[in-house]
């Protein structure tokens, strides 16, 4: 193997299915430790990279990784250019426009102009409002997000939603679905060509571990 | 360049800072040196395969062994329109980013999906566009003649090797119209360039010019020659005795005309180098030298 290097979300949602695949297709870190951001791997030339979320398609985009596992979502939010091989089923979650449940509006046409969205993917809130033609006022928040509305921070959110359990204990209504998100296998478009023999194993594998499971 | 009179075929070539719209929090740069090459007037493989091979030459030149993967607008197109799809620049970026799942929410019907699931996952020579033509798509055949006929003329420019179709290698549709392609280099994660036939643009200018070019990104090119370990140039030491400084002028005006890079400064017990008195010396093995021969073999 040429040597090939999979980002892994560090933590999050998608940290502990993504270790079950690993799991699942036989491939073991050495040397296991939080604070070691870059491992090896039982499949000799694979080395396994924890990073945050959000930041894997950019290592994987510029090439220092190879491939990734990351969400739809944070892929679209971000918007580099990388093959998106593959769907893993996976971490399944709608990106949802909500508004308190006492609020007038039911559809996202009726939010009306200048009112304040809190989110933590401004890009994506930008260009769903821009299609609408609405102008809004996004504020960008790095997580618990659901507490804006209630606190007068923001009139109504964006925000990640498997089951709507969070939106219901902070009093939130979900009123359009932006975007339908699990997890994909993102691959560096030149890496894709330059190592395609190895590159093609790994999927091959990850995507295998992926059929008829539940997680 | 547009107020050119482009009435035959130009050959044009630029080097310069390029400026582009990019969108808010965009990682790239707006502003960024650019190389490209255009050849305006001319329709063809031929043109094509100047222009695809003339990219590998100029990276061949700099040290940076480059692959190329070509795609095609009109193959691209003819599929889509063979299907009657709508949503085609949808389509485009999704098969662009080689992402079926993408493909399937615009697709439901299973024999496109099938080709289109061979577009993203193969890439190899005229075989891709010859299976896919098989998939009853007999709207193929002029394309398969013309990229047939590109790789024969890339074959006698001799980088048949660094050439291979993938079909999901695809840009703008508003500007390109014919083949596409990528540049790349192993170990850099960004390809470095691209290009590929335009033949409607000119009309924008009120010129009906068919053109094909590409373009590579010089500030990627530039991390990667850094990498490259210069070679560091021999400059050899050319010492005199005293009183034998004009002798000495005349050997080293002689060498420096051959192309040979010398310093001459006062022999102080150097142990290195050539030493002009009555004779020369090699200072390393202290033997005469013949100013001649020694020129000759230092180049």
């Amino acid at each position: 193997m040429k040597g090939i290097i999979l980002a892994i979300p560090s933590k999050g949602r998608l940290r502990k299915p993504v270790m079950e695949i690993l799991e699942r297709s036989n491939i073991k870190i050495i040397d296991d430790d939080s604070r070691v951001y870059l491992t090896n791997t039982t499949i000799k030339g694979l080395q396994i990279l924890s990073v945050r979320t959000l930041d894997i398609p950019t290592y994987v985009y510029y090439g220092i990784a190879d491939m990734g596992i990351t969400g739809k979502d944070v892929i679209e939010e971000c918007g580099l250019d990388v093959y998106e091989i593959a769907d893993m089923k996976f971490g399944n979650c709608n990106l949802i426009v909500a508004v308190k449940e006492d609020s007038p509006y039911y559809d996202a046409n009726q939010l009306p102009h200048g009112i304040r969205v809190a989110t933590e993917f401004p890009n994506l809130t930008r260009r769903f409002f821009n299609n609408l033609g609405i102008h809004v006022e996004i504020i960008t928040l790095r997580g618990a997000v659901e507490i804006a509305p209630i606190l007068g921070l923001s009139d109504c959110i964006v925000d990640l939603s498997s089951t709507g359990e969070t939106l219901r204990k902070n009093g939130l209504r979900a009123i359009a679905t932006i975007l339908r998100s699990s997890a994909r296998l993102i691959c560096n478009k030149v890496s894709y060509k330059t190592k395609y023999e190895d590159i093609k194993k790994i999927i091959d594998l990850l995507v295998k571990s992926c059929e008829n499971i539940n997680l | 360049m547009i107020a050119l009179k482009l009435c035959n075929e130009k050959r044009l070539y630029y080097i310069e800072n390029c400026i582009r719209y990019l969108p808010q929090k965009a990682i790239s740069q707006r502003e960024f040196w650019q190389a490209g090459a255009e050849l305006i007037g001319e329709y063809g493989p031929e043109a094509d395969a100047e222009v695809i091979c003339l990219a590998l030459e100029s990276l061949d030149k700099i040290g940076l062994k480059a692959n190329i993967d070509i795609g095609s607008i009109s193959v691209f197109k003819k599929i889509a329109n063979h299907f009657n799809i709508k949503d085609i620049d949808r389509l485009r970026i999704a098969i662009s980013s080689k992402s079926i799942s993408e493909v399937k929410e615009i697709i439901n019907n299973e024999e496109v999906l099938k080709i289109f699931s061979y577009v993203i996952e193969n890439r190899g020579r005229i075989e891709i566009l010859e299976n896919i033509a098989k998939m009853n798509i007999h709207e193929l055949y002029d394309d398969i003649n013309y990229i047939e006929k590109l790789f024969d003329i890339i074959k006698d420019y001799g980088y048949y090797d660094r050439v291979v179709i993938d079909l999901s290698t695809l840009r703008e549709m508003k500007y390109y119209n014919g083949i596409v392609f990528d540049i790349f280099i192993e170990g850099l994660g960004i390809p470095i360039g691209g290009g590929g036939r335009y033949d409607d643009m000119m009309k924008e200018f009120g010129l009906d010019l068919k053109a094909t070019g590409f373009a590579i990104n010089i500030d990627l090119i530039v991390k990667l020659i850094e990498k490259i370990p210069i070679k560091k140039e021999r400059i050899i030491n050319v010492y005199y005795k005293e009183g034998y400084l004009e002798k000495a002028i005349d050997i080293i005006k002689n060498m420096r005309n051959k192309g040979i890079k010398c310093s001459l400064s006062l022999y102080r017990g150097e142990k290195e180098g050539i030493l002009i008195s009555d004779n020369i010396i090699d200072l390393k093995t202290g033997e005469e030298i013949n100013e001649r021969n020694y020129i000759s073999n230092s180049k």
